[in-house]
């Protein structure tokens, strides 16, 4: 039963398990399911497993058991923009139909579904809004604008007919704001760098050691002797160097404070200090670049089990880093091109990351960060590309 | 057993507002004998829904709360060493010392199973823990058993526990724990619900102060750039500060006159924020 619903739901890139799919059938079986209301909920709870694919399984649903239209995939996105369009014409057709520079009496003939036509088409024309993607927003001619009854023309309300609840909920798309992803917060960026420690034994000895009390208790016969030792604290110790000059980083600056404010609340020993698109003689403790500088050099004196973190967008002319005076500050122009430093440090610190805000799709459009990714492991900053960095950091 | 657990369907409790999405969830997941996951935002009534459950099926309520140094095995039992060897030194305890299983106490899992009575284990916040405890606890709770490796014994559930496992993490959990649970999300509760929900635990209240107090609470959610939007639990807390003022006047809400906002917003960033937000509301 069901099986065109299970394979549709995996076209869509939902990942739904044979054993998943199977639970569902037992449940049909044991007559736990009795109602259209109940399929749509149990049959998401046992297949669906994360609220990002919610929306998508709304609109499968949909599809399947009310024949609502799946949106085109390239469609998404106009769509939305479209609906907002038809949103804002129905409140007030005529500044609207100024502003797309078109005739009102012209739009008041066609249907709403000819309008969400015209505005697409409009749309795109204009290449300028479209970006693009992989993921499905958006449903067709799903829309509940009709309802409005500003409109001459007749709406088709989302293909609804026999009217079930589930439906209706499912052409609610509630889950719409699941699908798209989020901030970076604080907690989520702790969430991935949990795993970032060093444990040492520290501080007073006032924890049992079992096995150490139970070796000495019979050393001495059994007369009883417990041997206390001390806790684990964490003490790894982090370099973290910042890119925060040039407004090619600006973009960043929250998502990169929120890994600083994290990083400085939850690392003992942490040194940050910052640069301007890679780095030359100095690193700087100052987030000004102008009054504390540390010769690189100097960091060859550092315990190299310190974690080297580098945060930057890696991207500059290439001559900033190859040539022996690439720096933009003249002050800083010694003879050593950048990318030696940055040799320099992968080799003093081997457990050392590249965190990237940029997104991992574009890196390859950009030289330099293709050479500095020869340097540094490079990973995305965002919570997927954390944990792995996370991962390489802690590797022996 | 099985006909009882069918007859015996979760609809609600006394302190908690339930929706017929996840009753009928609930259901399901209990008669397949899955655990069910349930994931929403912080105040949405994770946890609650295990004590909920509990109490109208009254069953017994068994709590494990999930820490980032928790191991799976502290989870099932724990072999007293030391009470043990003390015991062995002095001999006044009526424990019979030869005899290790004297020194097994059960963990909260231990304990859902050992129970006499069908109980319900709530795994709150699994998120902290890392992937392989989760992993390996799903298999515990797949088969329904585990070992005792001291004193080579395999403890096998006298009846199959509710298993509730709630997570806070914006991330996934890996696919082969996903795989074994049944999942819900629960959206934060819309207005309507929301006065439901005040409703429960204000039988008292008065429908203006209902009323301004949850059309603010949805506007001051919407100010932007707020790390921690102010939940559930928050928004009952400052109902009960509202109450308890004398001079507090409903009337004063809906002008963008708001008092206590440090109930609503926990974090300072958050507060100077709302606080520069109504005052903007205030003055148009």
């Amino acid at each position: 039963m069901f099986i065109d619903f299970f394979y549709s739901l995996r076209n869509a890139g939902i990942q739904v398990s044979p054993t998943s799919f199977l639970t569902l059938q037992k449940a049909l079986n044991m007559g736990l399911i009795n109602s259209l209301d109940e399929f749509y909920t149990s049959a998401r709870a046992i297949l669906v497993k994360s609220e990002r694919y919610f929306d998508v399984y709304d609109q499968i649903f949909a599809h399947r058991f009310e024949g609502a239209e799946l949106p085109e995939y390239q469609g998404f996105e106009i769509d939305d923009i479209s609906r907002a369009i038809l949103d804002e014409w129905l409140k007030d057709p005529q500044t609207l139909a100024q502003a797309l520079d078109v005739d009102e009496a012209e739009l008041l003939q066609l249907t709403p579904d000819e309008l969400i036509q015209y505005f697409r088409e409009r749309l795109n024309d204009q290449k300028g809004r479209h970006h693009g993607g992989a993921t499905w927003i958006g449903t067709g001619g799903s829309s509940p604008v009709g309802h409005s009854g500003d409109h001459p023309g007749a709406m088709r309300v989302g293909g609804v007919s026999r009217n079930q609840s589930a439906v209706k909920l499912a052409l609610e798309r509630r889950y719409k704001d699941y699908t798209r992803r989020g901030l970076l917060t604080q907690d989520m960026v702790g969430e991935a760098l949990k795993r970032l420690r060093n444990m040492i034994p520290v501080g007073p000895e006032d924890k049992v050691d079992i096995d150490k009390t139970i070796y000495q208790t019979m050393k001495n016969c059994g007369e009883i002797e417990i041997v206390f030792s001390k806790s684990f604290k964490d003490r790894l110790k982090v370099i973290l160097a910042i890119d925060n000059g040039g407004w090619s980083m600006d973009p960043y600056i929250p998502v990169v404070q929120t890994l600083f404010d994290y990083a400085r609340d939850q690392f003992k020993d942490l040194k940050t200090c910052y640069f301007h698109n890679s780095v030359y003689d100095v690193l700087w403790e100052d987030p000004a670049r102008a009054n504390k500088p540390i010769p690189v050099e100097h960091l060859a004196a550092f315990d190299p089990q310190t974690r080297l973190i580098l945060v930057g967008d890696a991207s500059m002319a290439p001559y900033e880093l190859m040539a022996a005076d690439g720096s933009i500050h003249v002050e800083e122009r010694s003879g050593k091109p950048s990318i030696e430093q940055l040799k320099f440090l992968a080799q003093t610190f081997p457990h050392s990351v590249w965190m990237n805000p940029a997104s991992s799709q574009m890196w390859d459009y950009t030289p330099t960060i293709t050479t500095i990714r020869q340097i540094f492991p490079m990973f995305e900053l965002s919570l997927d590309g954390l944990e792995e960095a996370v991962r390489h950091l802690m590797a022996k | 057993m099985e006909g009882n657990i069918l007859n015996n369907k979760f609809s609600g409790a006394t302190r908690y507002i339930l929706d017929n999405e996840l009753a009928s969830i609930v259901n399901v997941t209990m008669a397949l004998e899955m655990p069910l996951l349930l994931k929403g935002e912080p105040g949405t009534g994770k946890t609650m829904l295990a004590h909920a459950i509990a109490e109208s099926l009254t069953m017994p309520l068994i709590v494990l709360n999930v820490k980032s140094s928790l191991k799976l095995v502290d989870a099932l039992y724990q072999y007293d060493t030391l009470t043990r060897l003390n015991d062995s030194r002095f001999g006044d305890s009526h424990r019979d010392v030869s005899n290790i299983e004297d020194y097994i106490k059960m963990g909260k899992i231990g304990q859902s199973f050992t129970s006499k009575q069908r109980t319900v284990l709530l795994i709150d916040e699994i998120d902290k823990a890392d992937t392989d405890f989760q992993d390996d606890m799903l298999d515990v709770l797949d088969q329904m058993e585990f070992d005792i490796i001291e004193v080579d014994k395999t403890m096998k559930a006298v009846h199959r526990p509710v298993i509730i496992i709630t997570s806070n993490a914006k991330k996934d959990l890996s696919d082969p724990f996903l795989g074994r649970c049944n999942f819900h999300h629960i959206a934060f509760p819309d207005p309507k619900m929301m006065r439901k929900i005040i409703g429960v635990h204000f039988p008292d209240i008065d429908s203006n102060l209902m009323e301004n107090v949850v059309t603010m609470f949805y506007r001051v959610r919407e100010i932007d750039g707020v790390e921690k939007k102010p939940a559930t639990r928050e928004l009952i807390n400052w109902i009960r500060a509202l109450k308890s003022d004398p001079d507090f006047n409903p009337k004063a809400l809906i002008k963008g006159d708001i008092p206590y906002l440090g109930v609503l917003f926990k974090k300072s960033p958050d507060y100077e924020r709302a606080v520069e937000a109504t005052r903007r509301s205030h003055v148009i």
